[in-house]
């Protein structure tokens, strides 16, 4: 935000602007104004509080919060300013023209980008630059840095975007109304016949009193066979509408499960690589499989049961109480009990719930980890201990499991305890006064019918009291499913935009770390033309990759700007801006699905003899044709069957198909051996003709064809030009071709020799 | 290349700075400049410390620092306490959740914090040993060392997240 002319991050009390300002005239002098603030949270000695670092276009400084000046420097004497990111907490440091370090300002990550940016502009003044320019720079960060939303201060992907927390986050029920409200004409149907179904249960005490009181009492047989017939009558009804109800009932769950697990999958395909990089995929599956069902039969109940078992106790209330208020009230002495009971019992087995789903889905997470690599577990020998290993989280799961078991089984045994008091004190209370009145006050069969409506009455507030469990159980579930419905997607903000591409790439100060304790990128610089073949090399580690991720919109958390043809990709539809780029990874992924299918993955609409074509180009028509099966193979789980060459000259293929204006190789030939390579070497190149390619390769015989080389170390550019202009600058790459030259000497002097 | 571990009866180390130590061999060989960091920041506390140099490059290993002489032991914890700031929370204050997002505020043994965690599931690990490890929204790090032993509010607050 803005305030006064000077930019900070956060609202800070009056008396603390006052002593900014005080100390301000003490260090700079009348003229001089403060630029931009930033508001931090740790002491020098790394201890939380309020600390504020000022920087003016002539000099930086630091005060605490009691106005005190901490550290000054003038930024003409200064040669630059670098934050050094440590654990949890990061520092601005100063390096003076003298080489002096000067510790500025100490901060926790929650303002790092800020102290990062301060650290750019600093560095520009001290060496001279515009001071505009870089003003400005720090006015586009402190907007991006400030741009989150008032309800909740969540960051924003962009200014103006709506909250994905704050805009949907309404009552559970609201959500699944969504799924509810399709089916309800069904429900209703089905509430109907339930409500017909209790009306009709609730005549037979009255066919009891009757039964007893005049029938049995007044030896009347005549009356015995209406009774009877009325009531067998009565039962008929009320199970053929239980049939009808169930089965419409089960419909309707079966829908709205169906619809809650497509939509649940849909968006799980949707959300960004961070959610992945964070989330296990088992925990994913078991959200997917498990809770969408403890769901459906929570909505099921609601819409249903809850209904219905309410109007079944209202409406047995009024009968009890009509046929006698004294007893009716009696009836209802052990229900402040169970409404008490189940408040605490909700409580206490909420956590449960939750521990025991948590425990659960670290076990699923093994399940889905270890299984697709069971080879690795066998070739270790480790069957034993990976048996065990699983065995220590269910333990962990069981242990959780049996302390909720000791709760919830015991919690309805206690209830239902109660309500068995309740009946025996009509019994008593009853019993006293048809005997002491001779049944003047209360007949016989009154007591009965009695009875037998107070334990249907008990059945609901059973209900009730159990439902908090159900209701608690289904709550923990609707939370992880919202977590997934109303977790972020992959911002699309340039939906529907669709320019024409010609693949001119550019990255424009580009930082990116993947959380913020370690930059993976900074500061790239890098421009593509056209039909560029660019290599990019470097150690494990150096960011090629990441670098890649970016280019693909994989992550879009990065500062700074990617342009292809001057558009910012991040304003260009996802989906579309996808389909221009080729992407061929190093381990290539193979659906359970046939050969055929798994390249026309990349255009489903696809001719065959298109497929035919691409396949050839990418050197794999003639090893489908000579499979058994040929197009029609199936693939296993990552293509079992096929060596990696073969799989990669297939994903290849794919990428043919879809004929895109880029390509991204990352280290497409990595493994597999020399001959393949050549193959798939040549498939690439039959691909490239034209189009503007990114390669990623360890092998720098790969890069033969490219006519840029980027080097990469430790996230930074660090050499970049062709390939002749490298080697002249006898630098890294320079270094890493003579390595590799002796090591492909090496290799030829072998085979010579006749070693293999 | 073979690892360089050292040990009180090998080194010893000066104070650089803030987070940097020298180190002198007793054979008067001076290596400057060195960042000890820990090879463990999460199990291993005073354990594998690995020291590195400006390039990045780890210059030697300390196997443990308890076996180094006392006082460069006091100077390699005193610079990793600068560096690695987890701080250890003595209280779970409250607990808030609205709109999804949890709001903790804790008591910690460097003062009161409030940070937010984005996902209970994934950024709040319990480990078998009774201690909690927390990641904030901001990929802040945070310790309760065994929350079998906070007080009672505490334990009731964190119930629910465990």
């Amino acid at each position: 935000m803005n305030i006064g002319g000077i930019l900070i991050n956060k609202e800070i009390p009056t008396e603390l602007w006052e002593k900014l300002e005080n100390t301000r005239a003490e260090v700079c002098g009348k003229d001089e104004k403060i630029l931009f603030a930033v508001v931090g949270d740790l002491t020098m000695e790394a201890k939380y509080g309020i600390s504020l670092l000022a920087v003016t276009e002539q000099r930086s400084f630091a005060m605490d919060a009691d106005g005190k000046l901490l550290r000054a420097a003038a930024h003409a004497d200064l040669k630059k300013a670098e934050v050094k990111r440590m654990y949890g907490n990061a520092r601005l440091i100063l390096t003076a023209k003298d080489d002096e370090k000067i510790e500025m300002f100490r901060f926790t990550y929650a303002v790092a980008t800020l102290c990062d940016m301060a650290a750019d502009y600093i560095t520009k003044i001290s060496e001279g630059g515009d001071a505009a320019r870089a003003y400005d720079a720090v006015a586009a960060g402190y907007e991006k840095a400030m741009c989150v939303c008032p309800r909740c201060g969540r960051k924003l992907l962009h200014p103006g975007a709506e909250c994905i927390a704050c805009q949907s986050k309404g009552k559970l029920v609201k959500k699944l109304a969504v799924y509810v409200k399709p089916q309800l004409p069904n429900l209703i149907l089905c509430m109907l016949l339930s409500l017909a179904g209790t009306t009709l249960s609730m005549l037979q005490p009255v066919a009891t009193q009757t039964l007893v009181d005049d029938v049995l009492l007044g030896d009347n047989l005549s009356r015995l066979y209406g009774v009877v017939g009325f009531l067998l009558g009565a039962q008929l009804l009320r199970h053929i509408i239980a049939i009808i109800r169930s089965y419409r009932l089960r419909v309707s769950g079966d829908n709205m499960v169906y619809a809650l697990r497509n939509d649940v999958y849909a968006k799980a395909q949707k959300l960004s690589m961070r959610f992945y990089d964070k989330t296990s995929t088992g925990s994913v599956i078991n959200r997917i499989s498990g809770d969408t069902s403890t769901l459906q039969s929570f909505m099921l109940r609601l819409t249903q049961e809850v209904v219905v078992q309410f109007f079944t106790m209202i409406g047995i209330v009024f009968i009890m109480f009509g046929m006698d208020y004294k007893l009716a009230l009696v009836t209802l002495v052990p229900i402040p009990f169970t409404v008490i009971g189940s408040k605490i019992f909700g409580k206490k087995i909420l956590p449960f719930y939750r521990k025991i789903w948590r425990r659960w889905a670290s076990v699923v997470s093994i399940l889905t980890d270890t299984l697709p690599g069971i080879r690795v577990v066998k070739a270790f020998s480790a069957e034993a201990r990976s048996g065990d290993y699983f065995k220590d989280y269910n333990t962990e799961w069981l242990k959780v499991d049996k302390r909720s078991a000791r709760i919830s089984t015991a919690f309805p045994t206690i209830v239902s305890f109660f309500n068995a008091c309740g009946t025996l004190l009509i019994w008593f209370v009853g019993g006293i006064w048809v005997i002491n009145s001779g049944g003047a006050d209360l007949s016989i069969g009154t007591l009965v019918a009695f009875i037998s409506y107070a334990s249907m009455f008990y059945t609901p507030v059973n209900f009730f009291a159990n439902f908090n469990d159900t209701y608690q159980h289904a709550l923990s579930s609707a939370e992880r499913v919202l977590d997934i419905l109303d977790a972020e997607e992959e911002p699309d903000r340039g939906k529907g935009n669709c320019p024409k591409m010609r693949g001119k790439i550019e990255f424009k100060n580009v930082n990116f770390s993947f959380d913020r304790t370690k930059m993976t990128l900074s500061n790239i610089n890098l421009t593509i033309e056209q039909g560029d073949i660019v290599g990019i090399v470097g150690t494990t580690g150096s960011g090629k990759s990441t670098l890649v991720n970016l280019l693909m919109r994989f992550y879009d958390n990065y500062e700074g700007d990617i342009l292809v043809d001057g558009i910012n990709i991040r304003d260009i539809d996802l989906g579309y801006y996808r389909s221009q780029i080729g992407y061929v990874q190093q381990d290539s992924m193979m659906f359970r699905d046939t050969v055929y299918n798994n390249i026309s993955f990349s255009r489903p609409d696809a001719q065959v003899e298109e497929v035919f074509h691409a396949a050839e180009v990418a050197n794999a028509h003639e090893f489908i044709a000579r499979l058994p099966d040929g197009y029609d193979s199936m693939l296993g789980e990552r293509g079992v069957g096929l060596s990696g060459g073969e799989r990669q000259r297939l994903s290849i293929a794919r990428t043919v198909l879809m004929n895109p204006r880029m390509l991204i190789f990352d280290e497409a030939t990595a493994s597999v051996d020399s001959e393949t390579e050549s193959l798939i070497q040549q498939a690439i190149e039959n691909l490239i003709s034209e189009r503007t390619t990114i390669m990623i390769a360890h092998r720098l015989s790969t890069l033969r064809k490219a006519n840029k080389i980027v080097v990469l170390d430790k996230g930074e550019i660090i050499e970049m030009g062709t390939p002749e202009e490298l080697i002249a600058a006898k630098g890294k790459y320079y270094k890493l071709i003579q390595i590799q030259t002796m090591a492909e000497q090496a290799e030829a002097d072998k085979k010579e020799e006749g070693f293999e | 290349m073979a690892r360089n571990y050292v040990g009180g009866d090998t080194v010893r180390f000066t104070r650089k700075d803030l987070t940097l130590v020298d180190m002198e061999y007793y054979d008067g060989t001076i290596v400057t400049d060195l960042e000890p960091r820990r090879l463990f920041p999460v199990s291993g506390g005073d354990r594998y410390i690995t020291l590195l140099d400006k390039k990045g490059k780890e210059q030697a290993i300390i196997r443990d620092v308890n076996s180094l002489l006392p006082e460069s032991a006091e100077i390699i914890r005193a610079v990793l306490r600068e560096y690695y700031m987890i701080p250890e929370i003595t209280a779970v204050l409250d607990i808030n959740e609205k709109y999804g997002s949890n709001t903790w505020t804790v008591m910690t043994e460097r003062g009161e914090r409030t940070f937010q965690i984005q996902n209970r599931h994934s950024d709040v690990k319990q480990l078998y040993d009774g201690r909690i490890l927390i990641r904030d929204t901001n990929d802040n790090r945070y310790e309760i060392p065994d929350w079998t032993k906070l007080d009672k509010h505490s334990r009731h607050v964190l119930n629910s997240q465990i």
